[in-house]
């Protein structure tokens, strides 16, 4: 009987095997499938539980908090509406935007920044805690931009040209993200489209406040000087098409400066149909167009057409911005970072430091370089132009007691409606310590419309 | 060291694992450690020493790795049940207890395997009337009719009816062994024994398949049908046994499977349960989610997500049929490996003492009762992992259930009587070394009782 015995017991060993096999088949090999499976709704509810991460303000002001039911923390937004643009929301019924996206892994503790507390925490069975953000934000500017840009659509962003570090960013229309379950429909419908971030999803032709990188381009070539002269006689022909200055204005004789001053289009249609298309679009690179934004926040791809189709009309437009440029507010306060910051774009960012509920830090962001379009010579002439644009231009609306201020007007001219207005500038001039973007859709000009705009939130984020 | 003391030795990780469990969980619910934990841990630990020394008088030769193991299991199950449901640990505590004493009786009655023997054809008459009395007066649980409800106790006559019938057949093929390997006919080569002497094999087919029919339990049904099948194997040495087993039951399956449908049920929601996964697949489906959320080294006693806020587990029956799924997302691959490993050492134990056994009877016993065990283990964890169809059976000293924990300590009783015996004879021939050469050890000459 010993025979039977033995293959019995080698029986019911294979059959434990199996088991053993199977087992390791469900729990480790078919277990990532297994937890991404739509029916298993496992992740959101155990996320539930997580006291998810708080978030706030470089000026310490609480952006994201939670409240308690039962085990399930919820999360609330005490700033409501101000913050919505970047932070987003995070919800059972609706899932992720914005930072509470991009950061789940931190806010809700997989990341392994917090590796080794949250095991401890499991065995001491503590509640399982998410690691916190602090923003670059800085509330007070932020504030000062969602009340100065009030209930037009547009966009503003304010970065610190020296860091990248973002100190504001709003977009209107915007959602408040405590009431998600009661607007979630409309938000859909809206045709305003509430959820998107114009400040770095909208695209927008930038008018005259693309002539800071054709400047740059045309005193970094040689092509002229700030004292070069030109003379304007109301329209130039480029290519069989005539370029006019915008209200039909005549300028007469003039040097470079006051024809970015005054913002003259004849005489940037002839400076950039001289450089030509290649050199135009070659500089609109080195100031990011046609690259991805550099951070993960992601948005729209600024564009410049392709040099090789186009013809001299083509490039006389695209010298006042016009013609086929697009490009988005953060775009455009990039651009104008360069020249606050000696020819140099940092990568912007919004996270400055990841840490925990001890405030212990546990990631910190540093500033990177992205792009170094022009030389520090060329920027700081093209700085020089932007002064004189708010002292005696376009842009006098941006001026401030005491600080002197740098910018751009733009009015970019769409058909059958009212021109998208814009500004880029930046304050101190000598030692800039912010640089504004500002986007005012269908707003009129940007001289009266979003100059006064970028003079609140540069106030703002200089403390005046 | 001497065997006793090598159990009482081996008891020693289970106690610690009780405490430590129950700490860990209750800390879990109220944040502070209280008395409960140390409660639980000192009951534990006056249970097993007691289970301990009644086997150190009773059967002290007995195998001593059997209850350190039994206790393992046992203790796991309640530290689980007590994170799932505080007052099911209480009642399960409470079986344990009347499963320890049920222990005790068997060994205290049950001096010498002969009386079982001589005893076969009652015992086999009670529990196919334990098997009836579930046909007949069981109520409908979960498509199955397993619970009987006398006063306020309700109960699962099967599984005290699987062991008694598992007792008969040992005893019953004892009977008729000789006559079972004696081969008169060839057919195309291969030997048959009389026609006639299939009978008890098709008696225990037509009893697995009567069990699907009226008791619409699969589980038991295969259970049953597959120690027995066991059994038959281990008296006869003829795998052609087996293969006539299992065409039978195949085939007796198929025709079950067209004709009833929660025996097609349970195929179907194997075989595909993402058609429904919120439907009839949930319960399989969920168990995978749990299992595949523990990974491999699990979420943590106590921080799985094991119930709704409501309170309901997620996993329907996660206290009986699923709570190795429990254990699989709590402790992990680590701990479910932990888990399978205490099966198979019960069950590897369970063969020495089969393999020692020096008589048919204490033989074929040992192998049903361990063929049952080692069975009942796989069906119900290859059930909550899909390897196999599920089969609402419990996992042998962890699942919630007074029937189930009464009979498996009743099962443990009987192998550690053999095993006693067994090694008293082993002891006996060494003491008589010429002796052992004539004497036939069928009938228990130097038995100490």
């Amino acid at each position: 009987m010993d025979k039977p015995l033995r293959r019995l017991f080698l029986f019911f060993a294979l059959l434990f095997v199996a088991l053993l096999v199977g087992l390791t088949y469900v729990q480790v090999w078919a277990a990532p499938k297994l937890k991404t499976n739509p029916s298993n709704t496992r992740a959101i509810e155990q996320e539930m539980r997580v006291d998810r991460g708080l978030i706030y303000s470089a000026d310490g002001v609480e952006l994201a908090v939670n409240h308690q039911e039962g085990q399930d923390f919820l999360r609330d937004y005490p700033q409501g509406d101000l913050t919505s643009p970047w932070l987003g929301y995070n919800s059972r019924q609706y899932g992720r935007a914005g930072i509470e996206r991009l950061y789940n892994e931190e806010l809700s503790g997989q990341s392994g920044l917090l590796g080794i507390t949250s095991y401890w925490d499991q065995l001491l069975s503590k509640t399982h805690q998410g690691a916190d953000l602090k923003l670059t934000i800085n509330m007070k500017v932020q504030r000062a931009a969602a009340e100065a840009l009030g209930n037009r659509k547009g966009a503003v962003v304010a970065l610190n040209p020296k860091t990248g570090a973002v100190l504001a960013m709003i977009s209107y229309p915007r959602y408040d993200p405590n009431k998600l379950d009661s607007i979630w429909q409309d938000l859909n419908a809206n045709p305003d489209k509430p959820l998107l971030n114009r400040a770095i999803q909208g695209l927008y032709p930038p008018g005259s406040v693309f002539k800071i990188i054709v400047a740059g381009a045309a005193l970094q070539t040689g092509t002229v000087k700030p004292d070069t002269k030109f003379t304007d006689t109301g329209s130039v022909m480029a290519g069989g098409f005539v370029v006019h200055n915008y209200g039909g204005n005549t300028y007469g004789d003039h040097d470079f400066t006051t024809a970015f001053a005054s913002s003259i289009n004849t005489t940037f249609a002839r400076v950039g149909v001289q450089m030509g298309a290649d050199t135009l679009a070659g500089y609109a690179a080195d100031f990011g167009f046609g690259k991805q934004p550099p951070w993960s926040l992601g948005g729209a791809t600024s564009s410049f057409p392709a040099p090789a189709g186009m013809d001299k009309a083509h490039v006389a437009q695209a010298s006042y911005g016009q013609g086929e440029v697009l490009a988005t507010p953060l775009q455009i306060a990039l651009a104008a970072s360069a020249i606050a910051n000696g020819g140099r774009i940092m990568k912007p960012y919004l996270v400055d430091q990841v840490l925990d509920r001890s405030k212990k830090v546990l990631q910190q962001t540093k500033p990177e370089s992205w792009l170094t379009p022009l030389s520090a010579e060329t920027a700081a002439m093209v700085r020089d132009l932007m002064v004189k644009v708010v002292t005696s231009g376009t842009g006098t609306r941006a001026a401030l007691n005491g600080v002197q201020v740098a910018g751009k007007t733009g009015t970019a001219e769409i058909a059958n409606a009212e021109p998208h207005a814009w500004f880029a500038g930046f304050a101190p001039a000598a030692d800039p310590q912010v640089v504004v973007a500002v986007l005012v859709e269908n707003g009129g000009t940007g001289g009266s419309v979003a100059a006064p705009i970028a003079r609140a939130v540069i106030a703002a984020a200089l403390g005046l | 060291m001497s065997l006793r003391n090598r159990e009482l030795v081996f008891l020693i990780p289970a106690l610690i694992l009780t405490t430590l469990g129950f700490a860990l969980v209750y800390t879990q619910k109220s944040s502070a450690l209280s008395l409960t934990s140390l409660t639980y841990g000192a009951l534990f630990l006056v249970l097993f020493l007691i289970a301990h020394i009644g086997r150190r008088f009773l059967a002290p030769e007995a195998d001593p790795y059997l209850l350190p193991v039994t206790a393992l299991l046992s203790t796991l199950g309640l530290v689980v049940l007590y994170r799932i449901n505080e007052s099911l640990a209480l009642k399960q505590a409470m079986w344990l207890v009347v499963g320890l004493v049920a222990f005790l009786l068997v060994l205290v009655f049950v001096r010498d395997l002969e009386v079982l023997r001589r005893f076969r054809y009652p015992i086999g008459i009670l529990g196919l009337l334990l098997l009836l009395l579930t046909a007949v007066l069981a109520r409908e649980v979960n498509g199955a009719r397993l619970w009987v409800d006398i006063g306020p106790v309700h109960f699962q006559p099967g599984e005290l009816g699987k062991i008694l019938l598992v007792i008969f057949f040992a005893a019953y093929l004892v009977d008729i062994r000789e006559v079972l390997t004696v081969s008169t006919h060839r057919v195309l080569g291969v030997p048959l024994p009389p026609f006639r002497y299939l009978a008890p094999l098709l008696t225990i087919w037509a009893l697995s398949m009567a069990l699907m029919i009226f008791v619409k339990d699969l589980g038991t049904s295969l259970l049953f049908f597959g120690a027995l099948l066991a059994l038959l194997y281990v008296a006869t040495g003829r795998l052609f046994y087996v293969l006539v087993g299992l065409v039978l039951f195949l085939a007796g399956a198929t025709v079950l499977y067209f004709i009833f449908p929660h025996v097609q049920a349970r195929i179907d929601v194997w075989l595909h349960p993402w058609r429904d996964p919120s439907g009839k697949g949930y319960q399989i489906v969920q168990s995978l989610f749990a299992l595949a959320a523990g990974g491999l080294f699990g979420r943590g006693l106590g921080q799985g997500y094991l119930k709704f806020p409501s309170g309901k587990t997620i996993i329907p029956n996660l206290e009986t049929d699923f709570i190795f799924s429990a254990i699989g997302e709590e402790l992990g691959l680590v701990g479910a490996f932990g888990v399978i490993l205490l099966y198979m050492i019960f069950v590897h134990r369970g063969f020495r003492i089969a393999v020692r056994a020096r008589d048919d009877f204490s033989r074929l016993l040992t192998t049903g009762l361990v063929s049952i065990f080692a069975l009942q283990a796989f069906l119900i964890v290859g059930g909550v992992i899909k390897l196999i169809p599920l089969t609402g059976i419990t996992l042998p000293f962890v699942s919630y259930g007074g029937s189930s924990i009464v009979a498996n300590f009743i099962l443990l009783a009987l192998l550690l009587r053999t095993s006693d015996s067994v090694a008293r004879k082993e002891k006996a021939l060494e003491q008589a070394p010429r002796a052992a050469g004539k004497q036939q050890p069928r009938k228990p000459t130097i038995e100490a009782a």
